[in-house]
């Protein structure tokens, strides 16, 4: 894990925080933040694990860190033959944390236990330190500073097993070699030394600024039928402060080159790098480099040779606000790291302040050049102990949630006709069309208003004012009617109103029947007014199911705890009403019930499920007559045979 | 993978941490808890497992911390030993067989080599306490069977005993009565609640007790809720006890805080409470703690509490009743309905957790990560009341949509049913709540699934319900002009013949659903809702459906209450083949063509591994667990595994996870137990070495000098005293044979006297000392003083000679007193 330098008022000292995550799987990840609090989180689950204070924080701040190799920790029993109480998952724990100071001590932090492990001062170094590394297999710890110096500790014993000095300038960085028998180190150039004997190796010219990160990129080399030594022909990266280049080196068998292979280019100054390791020759390195502008940038090669032109970068991460409105601009969110996940194809981004930082796991899509990310982090600065304890999330639950209950239309399916039976309607509809010119309808029309002129004497009446309310929408006029209690009067309005309206009333006054149930008891009246007076019409209708379908299911919902009560009432009533309308319909004939276009129906299967149906609905014990009649049929028909 | 061992089945997350009370240690640093056959050491400030002592082979009973010894813990097990380990370091240091099962452990300071255990002799439900004596010994492996019996005919639970004052008296409580036992008169005085048998007082029970540190008073829970303090319990008739009342059912448990002056209880409430000095009006509170408290310790140094609670989690709570940490292991209070799923985002094991929380468990770190709240509503712990229970959860559209549906059913005809579905938000990372369907069907839902195909333009979730019924929901667009918005509606609801629709599922592709009613498994087209075709093999009611995948998606697979496992070829709508097996669980690999079966039978549970294409399966374990498997799951791997062997293949890109009716999840690992058990030579452990701070260069140096000091005086002392060897009456004493020695009483006086030393002589020679060292110290005062004023001169003016040569006089004079004193010092000295 690389770790950049922490930030001070030097201004060759790399930029950004340092941090890092946890090896293997990523569980955790440490930033030790400009006001010397060492912080580590979960990155599961977003949560901060841990805090600490060193004592010497404002004086001697943090300036680099890194992770020990996981340690293995028995935690398995054999597996006996009754038995099995063995825990798996946990074997690798990671626990020590390194850090170094700007005054020289590196620390060493059990983040197990949640405190100071142990202190490496004496003969170490006298002045910043800059980088930490773990040996990965002997429990040794490297560290460079700006002393011009490099440290090799012995960490069990806590004392310093050599010491030599690396450069003529500070040394700004270190890396093992994957074998770990080598060990680069850089100030301005870079020193590849034997571990061993501590003597120079290789030589390669390095960078202008001094060197913030180096790390190898293969572990095997590019031609496989070669003997392997363990260094010749690995690929190595590194960067610079202020440097928009990353270099990649090769160590070569012989000692001529110097110069760098070939070089990625990013739009600024690398502040934390991570890598997947090539294990062959076909595998691309994938590398992250997160810039000190925020940006993530993705590189996908496979290294081979050399390559004059800098290469760019395949993919690049940005995060930003959502920025609503005209007030708040979509702002860019910095990301701090970025690591692979072990899967190599998700990557853990770690954004926002390193006060609460947000890490969140992002899916690689390589096809795209360019990712944005929109996130809203304003609610992170809110404090969260109490989650931070208790583990508990709360999803959000506002008023803008849908809500479905039974009878809305969504709850259930919306009924619609068989697709033929459309077909058919629309064919129906078509011929009709093609009958009736727009002249005629005109002259329909103007038939039509000499008519209503003559009942001007009527347009203070329900019947006109609904009609009219109904074709114009008018939400104030349908009120004046509609909100009539005097059944009498609904019962009039309701013989009077012409038929074609009568779709259109039931679909208002099922709209209305889904709001306060305050006014949904008096649209029962109408309800009940409108399908006892004009069940026979209804009945005739062809697209009845679809347009009533959710009257119907609405009335099943709210009807269905005293189903049978109301079934009977309704069947009462409409044999009463029924009887009574039919003597009373006789003298007064209704306004407009003549019709405007007349065409002889096609006759089909439909009318004569339809009259099936209607004589169903007298024997049944349905409340809503004819629409559940019909839709009885309907479902008949819908259910598989 | 060089060479694979034999599967073995392993167990994941850990066994329950609240079987015991846990104990910390002396700096409050540590907690240790039981958990299954290991002793759990927690830190208290990081809340991660430091260590895991292994060792018993049983389940542990007791741990407690050696009173000789602070670093160091016994712990007893059911296996019949007592273990003493090193905590720190993780390490056993000794092993006391005993030789019969161990249920509890108690330690007393003032019993130096001896510990209390609750053992069972005879009969399989009477325990005693008995003293057990350690021998001491240098061997690791010791046998303790010196056991004397105290008390008989007690409760198993170690909460029903507890000692008193520094170990004068226990006291043990059962059904309705107290016990107290004296150690030093040897007598039991018993009080039995005189309410006992009265109706009114039915609920009088002892459920555990609790002795004062100092004091002689104990503290006793009842069932009833109330908390009696007894005092003046030696004496059989003048006893009192007063009552504290808070709580409304049964106290689990009671603590005396360290001092005493606070004693803590717990109960099926959740709420931590802690009566102040004994009194019923001094009380404070720490509630909503999520489950109910089981056992409740303080620590040592009486800076932290803990409590253990019945959802598996220890709460370590300061002083002043703030919660610090929470040690949460998996959920297991409550049975799993929703089953095992995967969160395809945070790659977490998902399922029931706190009641109406889904609780999201990373395998890979094997801890919990966190608890949605799904019902959002305050829980209230008590009994009889009829909970909403979370039965049914999904996922959807790679994580970005989940589906829970929540039930509640007071009465057979009383259901409340409503399902939500929960839009993951990417913006805030969170679930927001898109839709809320009340009643989305008459009876309970028996399944839910997302159609989960790539290429779905729309997502789409199918309920199957008791009622008969299946719903097809789909996501709308709903916006108007005032928002952006898109909601769930129903899109078809489809039924066959009013029978109920007990599963259903999507075929890999998404264009096909199957849905099976009962016996019948019906095919839908997933486009046009037409139904497709029919199965029916007349073999029971269907309790598991599943499409195969991948080269196996022209199969479907359904298992039968009646044991049979079919399998249809969806592209000759025949039956292909057919097995009988009981089937419990069957999961197809979202990786690879594999499913996995497990089957029940009398013995066991056996997992079977076949690919739907042909009856033979690949891979067989029998007895993979003794009690019933409820769940199972396959994981994705992050980074796939090499098996080559054909057995292990199944397990390559998968690993597969399943929940015993105990709720134990287990897993199959290949990995040897001796790869796992890393000796603690291996482990890289750093020495601590902690540099001296400041405090340290005040008090250490501080402490050092007075160190020093002693060490001169006592050194002083030595040189003062003559030796022992020197004396002629004691060499002589100890040189002389025994049998020609004169009487003992003769040489009393002898001896005593030859030990005295000769006072007047020394004092006689020390005082003129004395004053001679004051008198130099004297001079050398005035000597610093002149040469002082010396230098003053000497920088002031240098032109005074008569002066210089005065002064010069003057302190040559004082250095030849000093010589002739030396002198005469030494002389006397020789």
């Amino acid at each position: 894990m690389a770790a950049g330098g922490g930030g001070s008022g030097d201004p060759l000292a790399p930029a950004g925080v340092p941090c890092a995550f946890s090896p293997h799987s990523q569980a955790y990840f440490a930033l030790a933040s400009t006001d010397g609090h060492l912080r580590v989180w979960e990155t599961a689950n977003n949560r901060l694990h841990q805090e600490y204070v060193p004592s010497a924080h404002l004086s001697g701040t943090c300036t680099c860190l890194a992770w020990a190799p996981a340690r293995l920790q028995a935690k398995e029993s054999p597996q006996r033959k009754k038995r099995k109480s063995e825990a798996v998952g946990t074997s690798n724990q990671t626990d020590l944390l390194a850090l170094g100071t700007a005054v020289g001590s590196i620390l060493l932090y059990s983040t197990v236990k949640g405190e100071l492990h142990s202190k490496l001062i004496s003969g170490g170094h006298d002045n910043r330190v800059n980088c930490i590394q773990w040996h990965q297999d002997s429990g040794c710890l490297y560290s460079c500073s700006d002393d011009k110096h490099i440290v090799e500790w012995n960490v069990q014993a806590c004392k310093v097993k050599c010491k030599w000095k690396g450069d003529n300038s500070s040394v700004s960085s270190l890396c093992i070699s994957p074998d770990g028998k080598m060990l680069l180190s850089a100030g301005r150039t870079i020193k590849l030394w034997v571990l061993e004997t501590k003597e120079v190796y290789r030589h390669f010219t390095g960078h202008a600024t001094p060197v913030s990160s180096l790390m190898f990129t293969t572990i095997r080399p590019p031609n496989e039928s070669q003997p392997f030594d363990g260094i010749t022909g690995l690929y190595f990266l590194s960067g610079a402060v202020h440097d928009r280049l990353l270099n990649v080196w090769q160590v070569r068998s012989e000692n001529k080159e110097k110069s760098a292979v070939m070089s990625f280019t990013v739009t600024d100054e690398p502040v934390y790098i991570d890598l997947t390791l090539s294990e062959n020759k076909e595998e691309p390195v994938k590398l992250a480099v997160v810039c000190r502008d925020g940006q993530v940038h993705l590189f996908e090669h496979i290294l081979n040779g050399y390559c004059k032109k800098p290469l760019t970068s395949n993919c690049t991460i940005q995060i930003a606000t959502p920025g609503k409105g005209k007030k708040s601009t979509p702002k860019p969110i910095p990301i701090l790291a970025a690591g692979f996940c072990s899967d190599k194809m998700s990557l853990l981004l770690v954004y926002g302040s390193w006060f609460q930082p947000t890490i969140e796991r992002v899916a690689l899509n390589s096809r795209e050049p360019h990712m944005c990310l929109v996130r809203d982090i304003s609610n992170c600065w809110a404090p969260k102990v109490e989650t931070a304890i208790t583990k508990v999330r709360t999803p959000v639950m506002n008023s803008e949630a849908k809500v479905l209950v039974p009878g809305i239309p969504g709850h259930h399916a919306a009924i619609k006709p068989a697709p033929p039976q459309t077909e058919q309607v629309e064919s129906k509809r078509k011929s009709g069309g093609n009958e009736v010119s727009i002249e005629e309808r005109l002259g329909a029309m103007d038939i039509d208003t000499p008519k209503k002129g003559k009942d001007d004497l009527q347009t203070n009446s329900f019947p006109v004012l609904l009609t009219q309310g109904l074709e114009s929408n008018d939400f104030e006029m349908l009120n004046k009617v509609l909100q009539t209690r005097n059944v009498n009067l609904i019962k009039k309005t309701v013989l009077r109103m012409p038929l074609h309206t009568v779709i259109p009333l039931l679909q208002e006054l099922t709209k209305r029947l889904q709001g306060h149930p305050n006014s949904a008891v008096l649209m029962v009246q109408w309800l009940k007014c409108v399908l006892t007076v004009h069940a026979s019409y209804l009945s005739t209708l062809p697209d009845l199911v679809p347009q009533l379908g959710t009257l119907y299911q609405l009335m099943e919902s709210r009807v269905k705890t005293f189903q049978k009560l109301s079934h009977l009432h309704g069947k009462l009533i409409l044999l009463i009403t029924q009887v009574t309308a039919s003597e009373k319909t006789k003298g007064a004939p209704s306004p407009g019930q003549k019709a405007k276009l007349v065409y002889e129906e096609e006759s089909s299967e439909e009318e004569s499920d339809d009259e099936i149906a209607d004589k169903d609905s007298e024997v049944s014990d349905l409340f809503p007559v004819c629409t559940s009649a019909c839709i009885s049929s309907y479902s008949v028909r819908m259910r598989p045979s | 993978m060089v060479e694979e061992e034999n599967i073995r089945v392993v167990r994941c997350g850990g066994s329950e941490l609240n079987f015991r009370r846990a104990v910390f240690s002396a700096d409050s640093k540590y907690i240790f808890c039981v958990s299954g056959d290991f002793v759990k050491v927690y830190s208290t400030v990081t809340e991660e497992c430091v260590h895991i002592l292994h060792g018993h082979r049983n389940l542990v009973t007791g741990i407690q911390l050696n009173p000789n010894n602070h670093l160091q813990l016994y712990s007893c097990s059911l296996d019949g030993t007592i273990k003493l380990w090193d905590y720190i370091d993780g390490i056993l240091i000794k092993t006391f067989t005993v030789g019969c099962k161990l249920h509890a452990l108690f330690t007393v300071a003032q019993a130096e080599d001896s510990v209390f255990a609750i053992v069972n002799k005879e009969k399989p439900d009477i325990f005693q306490l008995v003293s057990v004596k350690l021998p001491k010994s240098s061997s690791q492996e010791v046998e303790a069977k010196e056991l004397s019996f105290v008390l008989d005919y007690i409760n198993q639970s170690p909460k029903c005993i507890a000692f008193g004052n520094e170990g004068v008296y226990v006291a043990a409580v059962r059904e309705f009565y107290l016990s107290v036992y004296f150690f030093k008169k040897k007598t039991t005085s018993r009080f039995t609640l005189s309410s006992s048998r009265n109706k009114k007082h039915a609920k009088n029970n002892f459920t555990c007790v609790a002795c004062h540190p100092t004091e002689d008073c104990i503290a006793s829970g009842h069932m009833d809720g109330k908390i009696r303090l007894w005092r003046n319990f030696y004496d059989d008739k003048k006893y009192t006890y007063t009552c504290l009342h808070w709580h409304h059912d049964m106290v689990m448990d009671l603590a005396f805080s360290v001092t005493g002056t606070s004693l803590l209880s717990g109960g099926r409430e959740s709420v931590l409470v802690e009566w102040r000095d004994a009194t019923e009006k001094n009380k404070e509170f720490l509630p909503r703690l999520g489950a109910t408290i089981e056992h409740i310790s303080v620590s040592p140094a009486g800076d932290l509490f803990c409590t253990s609670h019945s959802d598996n989690k220890i709460i370590i709570i300061h002083r002043n009743l703030e919660a610090s940490a929470v040690i949460q292991g998996l959920v297991k209070d409550r049975s799993i309905f929703t089953g095992l799923m995967i969160d395809p985002r945070t790659k977490a094991l998902v399922l029931n957790g706190k009641p109406g929380h889904l609780q999201f468990y990373s395998l890979q770190s094997d801890k919990q990560l966190y608890n949605l709240d799904i019902i959002q509503q305050e829980y209230i712990n008590d009994y009889g009341l009829i909970q909403i229970e979370l039965t049914k959860a999904a996922f959807g559209c790679f994580g970005n949509w989940l589906a829970t549906v929540e039930q509640r059913q007071e009465k057979e005809t009383e259901l409340e049913l409503q399902m939500k579905l929960w839009m993951y938000n990417k913006k805030t990372q969170g679930f927001i709540l898109n839709t809320k369907i009340n009643m989305p069907h008459e009876d309970c839902i028996t399944a839910l699934c997302f159609c989960n195909a790539e290429k779905s333009e729309q997502p789409t979730l199918v309920t199957a319900s008791k009622d008969g019924y299946f719903k097809v929901w789909i996501l709308t667009d709903d916006s108007d002009i005032y928002k952006k918005a898109v909601g769930w509606t129903c899109d078809f609801v489809g039924s066959y013949h009013k029978y109920q629709a007990t599963n259903c599922c999507f075929s890999e592709d998404g264009s096909l659903l199957a849905v099976s009613f009962e016996e019948i498994v019906t095919i839908w087209d997933s486009i046009t809702w037409e139904l497709k075709c029919t199965f029916c093999q007349r073999a029971g009611k269907i309790r598991h459906l599943c499409f195969g995948r991948l080269t196996c998606s022209k199969y479907l697979l359904g298992a039968t209450e009646n044991g049979i496992l079919c399998c249809w070829n969806l592209l000759s709508c025949a039956l292909e083949w057919n097995a009988k097996l009981n089937v419990r669980v069957m999961e197809p690999d979202p990786n690879s063509e594999n499913i996995a079966a497990i089957s029940q039978s009398s013995v066991g549970s056996d997992l079977f591994v076949f690919k739907p294409s042909e009856p033979r399966p690949l891979y067989i374990q029998k007895g993979i667990s003794r009690e019933e498997v409820q769940w199972g799951v396959f994981v994705p791997r992050d980074v796939p595994e090499s098996f080559t062997s054909e057995a292990y293949q199944w397990l390559n890109r998968s690993q597969f996870y399943f929940l015993t009716k105990s709720q134990s999840l287990l897993t199959f690992s290949t990995k040897s137990p001796e790869e796992k058990l890393t000796p603690t030579s291996k482990q890289l452990l750093a020495e601590e070495s902690l540099p001296t701070t400041p405090f340290y260069f005040i008090l250490g140096k501080h402490r050092q000098l007075q160190d020093e000091k002693l060490n001169e005086t006592l050194e002083n002392e030595l040189v003062q005293l003559p030796l022992t060897e020197n004396i002629p009456a004691v060499s002589e004493l100890l040189h002389t044979p025994a049998h020609v020695l004169p009487s003992a009483a003769f040489l009393c006086s002898m001896f005593v006297n030859s030990l005295l030393l000769s006072t007047e002589t020394k004092s006689a020679k020390e005082i003129p000392e004395d004053v001679d060292m004051e008198e130099e110290k004297e001079s050398e005062d005035s000597d610093e003083e002149n040469d002082f004023i010396e230098k003053v001169q000497d920088t002031n003016n240098t032109g005074l000679g008569e002066d210089i040569i005065h002064q010069l006089s003057k302190s040559e004079e004082k250095e030849l007193r000093k010589f002739r004193k030396i002198d005469y010092s030494w002389i006397a000295a020789l």
